[in-house]
């Protein structure tokens, strides 16, 4: 007994954790496959629109929708309000969706056969007594799960005592499939959907016109006796080429230039090659980052670059730049970094840089050693593409 | 959802979908995949998959294409799992094999009964059963049959060998199965097994779909 109760206390709340991790797994799959649920919803439609069920405007009543099995109610207000959506928008359609209290409610018929208990769709005899929708049709939807796929299923019965089907269909959508994402005033089938995502991933072309604003700092000397350089400020353009449209792996050419007055000026090349990192096909409708590795020769001359020097900075040195051009100096660095391009016209990045001909200047240390490799600059960017 | 995941013949090792080191057994569960050629592969999933070039590959390519299950384990019922996995050939086949089984019962209306425990999934049962009805271009009806509060006690509580039967003979007896109509009948007899039978109740007669 005593086991008994105490393995009941321990069930308790060792059970409430599972259903509150079940709940919770549950509504991350709706929300995950809703979209799917509205894709197959639109395609219902658009069939009704090429290939209407009637000919002329239908009064309609949703009798019932039901969605995957372990998927709750939440997700079907969902499906109902996008049905009741898509088909206002669509009055080509035929169906008029209708308001039928009486349909959906539970009656209770008694008669000679017996006593009935059963939705007034379902006994249409009754719907009749009550001067109900008699003769009206109903629509009624199914979603399921089954395996990788969801499947909408789909019919209408006409609201007459035999209740005969007059209309079903079946149309099932893949996990594997993204989102169509159509607007549910200008439906298109799946084939023509499938031409324009297509079309979208080809017409971006192997080649693009990247204009670059970005921003280099370098880390101060560990001994705090060196001058560190001032931020950088670089504009670069240049070409950004993709072997294939999936456009995984990209390279770049870019050449810029720097111009502060009364501080620097600069000139510099850049190349680097760029491997996509959140799947193997550029996306059209999410972000996507990439990974880089770069290398890129800099010169730079004006008062404020006299801190690219490998001895210590003293006054001297000062003097001599802001009284003539001031030194110039040449170097080339190692880049890596991350950059999150958004539907192919923005980028955001940030990357690390390696400065071997300055690696011991006592003007600048490192932000972080990898592998031994000390990183003396790290800049972020902006690209805006053309 | 990770809902898509490319295998090529050549590098098995980098996308592996049967269980091993990079994937546990429960992951590899739930993967549905199937293999296509290069070109097939390549028109369903352009982009992921390279098309054979105009003169051919050096080597023969084909790519296993798996997709994540919906639901994950655990989240349903095994067996309504497995019955909800398989609905639409299951219910199909059942179709099928009744239609061929009485091509004389081409003009009659059809109703669908479906006995399975849960009541969510007999309608989805239900559901995909008349649709696959429908396909095969034959009339179709939402009416079911019921019988009277005496009949269902003493039915319950049959065999359940002699319990179909006798209920087809009651609902041609009570009128509430009509001379041109033809029952459809889609049961689970144990619940150990994912697999769904069918039966067919015409004119009091009950037959089971072999």
């Amino acid at each position: 007994m005593i086991a008994v109760l105490a393995s009941l206390a321990l069930a308790g709340p060792i059970e409430d954790a599972q259903r509150v991790e079940l709940d919770r797994a549950r509504a991350e799959i709706a929300g995950e496959v809703h979209l799917s649920a509205f894709d197959l919803i639109d395609e219902l439609v658009y069939g009704w629109k090429t290939d209407p069920v009637f000919e002329s405007s239908t009064p309609v009543v949703l009798a019932g929708v039901s969605v995957p099995v372990g998927l709750g109610t939440g997700m079907q207000a969902l499906v109902e309000n996008h049905i009741a959506a898509v088909l206002a928008e669509n009055p080509t359609s035929n169906v008029q969706l209708v308001h039928c209290p009486s349909c959906t409610a539970v009656v209770v018929h008694s008669g000679p056969e017996g006593t009935v208990v059963s939705r007034g769709i379902d006994n249409p005899a009754v719907l009749a007594e009550l001067g109900g929708a008699t003769g009206k049709h109903a629509l009624f939807v199914d979603l399921e799960a089954e395996g990788s796929w969801l499947v909408l299923r789909a019919r209408i019965t006409q609201l007459t005592p035999d209740l005969p089907i007059v209309w079903s269909h079946t149309l099932a959508t893949s996990a594997a499939t993204p989102a169509l994402l159509r607007a549910s005033d200008q439906l298109k089938s799946a084939d023509e959907a499938r031409a324009e995502y297509l079309a979208a991933l080809r017409s971006r072309g192997p080649l693009v016109i990247p204009v670059r604003l970005s921003v280099r700092t370098y880390a101060r000397p560990d001994g705090g006796n060196g001058t560190p350089p001032p931020p950088f400020l670089w504009l670069q353009t240049g070409a950004e080429l993709a072997p294939t449209d999936a456009r995984a792996w990209t390279s770049s050419l870019m050449i810029g230039g720097a111009f502060i007055p009364q501080a620097y000026q600069g000139l510099m090349g850049q190349a680097r090659v760029s491997r996509l990192l959140t799947g193997r096909v550029r996306s059209v409708t999410r972000p996507d980052l990439y990974g880089f590795v770069g290398a890129s020769v800099m010169t730079v001359w004006g008062p404020a670059t006299s801190s690219f020097q490998v001895d210590p900075l003293n006054a001297d040195d000062i003097v001599a730049a802001v009284q003539g051009d001031g030194p110039r100096s040449t170097w080339g660095t190692l880049q890596l970094g991350l950059d999150l391009r958004i539907g192919n016209r923005i980028g955001v990045g940030t990357f690390l840089e390696t400065l071997p001909a300055l690696r011991r200047s006592q003007n600048m240390g490192d932000y972080i050693r990898v592998l031994g490799i000390g990183f003396q600059g790290f800049g972020t960017e902006v690209t805006a593409c053309f | 959802m990770t809902p898509l995941l490319v295998v090529w013949a050549g590098l098995p090792f980098l996308n592996d979908p049967s269980p091993g080191v990079l994937r546990s057994k429960r992951a590899a569960r739930n993967l549905d995949c199937e293999r296509y050629s290069a070109q097939t592969g390549s028109e369903r999933y352009p982009g992921a998959i390279r098309p054979a070039r105009a003169r051919g590959d050096y080597v023969e390519r084909d790519a296993v294409m798996c997709a994540e299950r919906l639901m994950r384990p655990g989240l349903r019922e095994a067996r309504d799992e497995a019955i909800l996995t398989e609905l639409e050939p299951l219910s199909r086949d059942i179709v099928t094999k009744a239609v061929s089984l009485r091509t004389d019962l081409a003009d009659r209306t059809w109703l669908v009964e479906t006995y399975y425990p849960s009541g969510e999934v007999s309608s989805k049962i239900s559901f995909a059963t008349k649709n696959a009805l429908m396909g095969q271009g034959l009339a179709v009806s939402d009416r079911v049959p019921v019988l009277g509060v005496g009949d269902v006690g003493v039915i319950t509580r049959m065999d359940p060998d002699e319990a179909y039967p006798t209920a087809c003979l009651r609902y041609a007896a009570t009128g509430t199965l009509r001379e041109g109509d033809a029952l459809l009948a889609v049961v689970s007899r144990d619940a150990r097994e994912t697999i769904l039978h069918g039966g067919l109740c015409v004119d009091g007669r009950w037959t089971w779909i072999p």
